[in-house]
């Protein structure tokens, strides 16, 4: 049988038919709905001429119709390409025209001004008013009859993810079949996902993370709570009514769960029925782990780690998270992790390397671009014939086989003759209680290189005194790594797509700060 | 000016939208408020009517409409809690 989504559903409406699958506020709908919806939407698309292999773009809210139209796009034989409504116009229109895009699912709230640059699709077919000149997929719905027509196998192309990336435009990502369905089962294993689980949802479909807390339930039969973080106390509320089980998070989420701007009504629910929150896409700092453990006695915390180009790579068992807090674990399974020196050789333990992922979750490569494709996706001599991904980050392994990420790239910053992890003195400096987040990076500084900077948010939206927290710092770093520059954030910006600290516009903020403030640049010039 | 004024205007000066703001427009559902603004605004309503906003008020429904947070500020008010009235 085809490793694929649509044979998850198949499966899962046969084995639980009359189950709920997913739940949206008031409404939710059965897996034998779900899956009668998702047949009902791929008859549509084929009936507006899509065909095997054309692009098919998802810009909606996250609703139950969403999950049914991105199911709907996969057993259309077509390629799902999600798009964050929330990105702007040019994002929107770069996703569109690089991916090639046939057609165009968007909600009424997105129609108008999504028709305006997006006349290069053949075919844009629209939820909401009748009046407009969009095909009405509700109103088609009712009068198509569902049929099975589904007849991509693993290998072929499912999705193309575009990664929001820390440099120049977002990359497309393609992602078979096969890539989606083994990602989903890696994930149950480790979670135990089952089928009395009650997954709370605040992720948001337009990224792989969120995307496969859809994969599980419709292949382990949980049911799916959408929610959409606005205050916390609503989502608190949800967890304890829904008695939910498990609950996938990302650093920035946590960040906003835990607002200490706000009363919050932790203590007057009953969160004992959550097993574990799980979360990807950034460190999590001593301050979020307190906040979850505290609140969330009964769940295990498991922190992962992971790019789009591999989807998941590592995961801590979170048995050792108080042990190992700042590891990001081993690998999953049925992959291996590789820490590798310049030379392609494994290195020793607590040697930085690059990492280097092999196995199952290695995607096809960037949508149409063989150059970049060339330099991520490679062959190893010890492997030949395989293709693994090089990611380019910087990690080391202990002599226990954990794993510590130290830098994305070439981020290292060189200082006083020392190359200095920018996450290494993040690391130090969110361990100060009074710190949320931090962002380190480096400061060009004519006489010796380069200097520490760091940006940082605080618990009370307030800066820190600066003379005090270097002290405090000066005690937790040796010198070199103490932050020359410290730069005071009220919040920091996100990425579009996947909801990651934007290190970019941060450092760009930082810098003008910084420039602006000329008293504060002892020596050298500021360059981005 | 009138509480309804002072809501608006606070929307209009911090988020920029440019479009008809009724009273019972859903501010987060028409995507005018986000995660992190709604936070600002919670502070905003709590200091400028001076009220405390207690963790069972400060829920979506209570501040997602011009009409809600209304309602909540007399709730409030009649509830004799208010520790200073606006200030014109």
């Amino acid at each position: 049988m085809p490793r694929s989504i649509p044979r998850f559903l198949c499966d899962t409406a046969e084995r639980l038919p009359d189950k709920t699958a997913i739940v949206c506020k008031t409404r939710s709908v059965t897996f034998s709905q779900l899956h009668q919806e998702a047949l009902a939407t791929a008859e549509c698309l084929r009936e507006l001429g899509v065909e095997p292999g054309d692009r098919v773009g998802v810009c909606m809210e996250k609703t139950l119709d969403q999950v049914s139209v991105i199911c709907g796009v996969l057993f259309a034989n077509a390629v799902l390409v999600p798009i964050l409504p929330r990105l702007k116009q040019s994002n929107i229109q770069h996703i569109i025209e690089n991916s090639g895009m046939n057609a165009l699912v968007t909600d009424s709230e997105r129609m108008n001004e999504v028709a305006e640059f997006a006349a290069v699709t053949r075919l844009v077919i629209g939820h909401g008013n009748l009046d407009s000149d969009w095909a009405n997929l509700p109103y088609m719905r009712r009068f198509m009859r569902p049929r099975m027509f589904f007849d991509r196998i693993g290998n072929d192309d499912a999705a193309i993810i575009y990664s929001s990336g820390s440099t120049g435009r977002p990359k497309g990502i393609l992602i078979s079949h096969r890539n989606l369905a083994d990602g989903s089962d890696i994930v149950t294993e480790y979670l135990g996902t089952c089928e009395e689980d009650r997954i709370g949802c605040v992720l948001s479909f337009n990224f792989d993370y969120g995307l496969n807390q859809i994969w599980q339930t419709i292949s382990k039969g949980p049911t799916l709570y959408l929610h959409n973080l606005a205050l916390p106390n609503d989502l608190f509320a949800l967890l304890a009514a829904e008695r939910i089980t498990a609950l996938p998070v990302m650093p920035v989420i946590i960040t906003k769960m835990f607002d200490k701007r706000l009363k919050l009504a932790t203590a007057s629910y009953d969160f004992s029925s959550l097993r574990y929150v799980c979360s990807t896409g950034g460190r999590l700092s001593d301050a979020m782990l307190r906040d979850l453990k505290t609140t969330f006695p009964s769940a295990k915390i498991y922190s992962m780690f992971g790019l789009t180009e591999a989807f998941r790579s590592t995961y801590l068992d979170p048995a050792k998270i108080d042990s190992h807090p700042t590891s990001i674990g081993k690998a999953i399974p049925d992959c291996q992790i590789l820490v590798l020196d310049e030379n392609g050789e494994e290195c020793p333990p607590n040697v930085v390397g690059e990492l280097v992922h092999r196995g199952a979750t290695v995607t096809k490569g960037y949508w149409r671009d063989p150059e970049n494709t060339a330099k991520v996706f490679r062959s190893h001599p010890k492997f030949p014939g395989e293709t693994l991904v090089f990611s380019g980050d910087k990690v080391k392994r202990d002599a226990e086989g954990y794993l510590y990420f130290v830098a994305r790239g070439d981020d290292m910053i060189k200082t006083k003759g020392f190359r200095v992890s920018p996450t290494e003195v993040e690391a130090e400096v969110v361990r100060h209680p009074e710190i949320v987040d931090a962002v380190a990076f480096a400061v060009i500084n004519i006489e010796i290189g380069e200097d520490v900077a760091c940006a940082y948010t605080t618990v009370t939206r307030q800066p820190l005194a600066e003379h005090t927290l270097k002290q405090y710092l000066k005690t937790h770093l040796p010198n070199h790594m103490v932050p020359a520059y410290l730069i005071h954030f009220e919040s920091f910006p996100v990425t579009g797509n996947a909801g990651k600290l934007d290190r970019k516009a941060i450092k760009q903020a930082a810098f003008e700060r910084l420039g602006s403030e000329p008293e504060s640049i002892a020596a050298g010039s500021v360059q981005a | 000016m009138s509480e309804l004024e002072i809501l608006r205007n606070y929307i209009r000066t911090e988020t920029g939208y440019e479009g008809e703001l009724a009273p019972d427009l859903d501010l987060l559902e028409k995507q005018v408020l986000d995660s992190f603004s709604i936070v600002q605004w919670a502070m905003f309503i709590q200091e400028r009517f001076g009220i405390e906003l207690e963790a069972e008020e400060l829920v979506r429904d209570n501040l997602s409409s011009f009409s809600n947070v209304m309602a909540l500020i007399q709730s409030k008010k009649s509830a004799g809690v208010v520790q200073g009235g606006p200030e014109m």
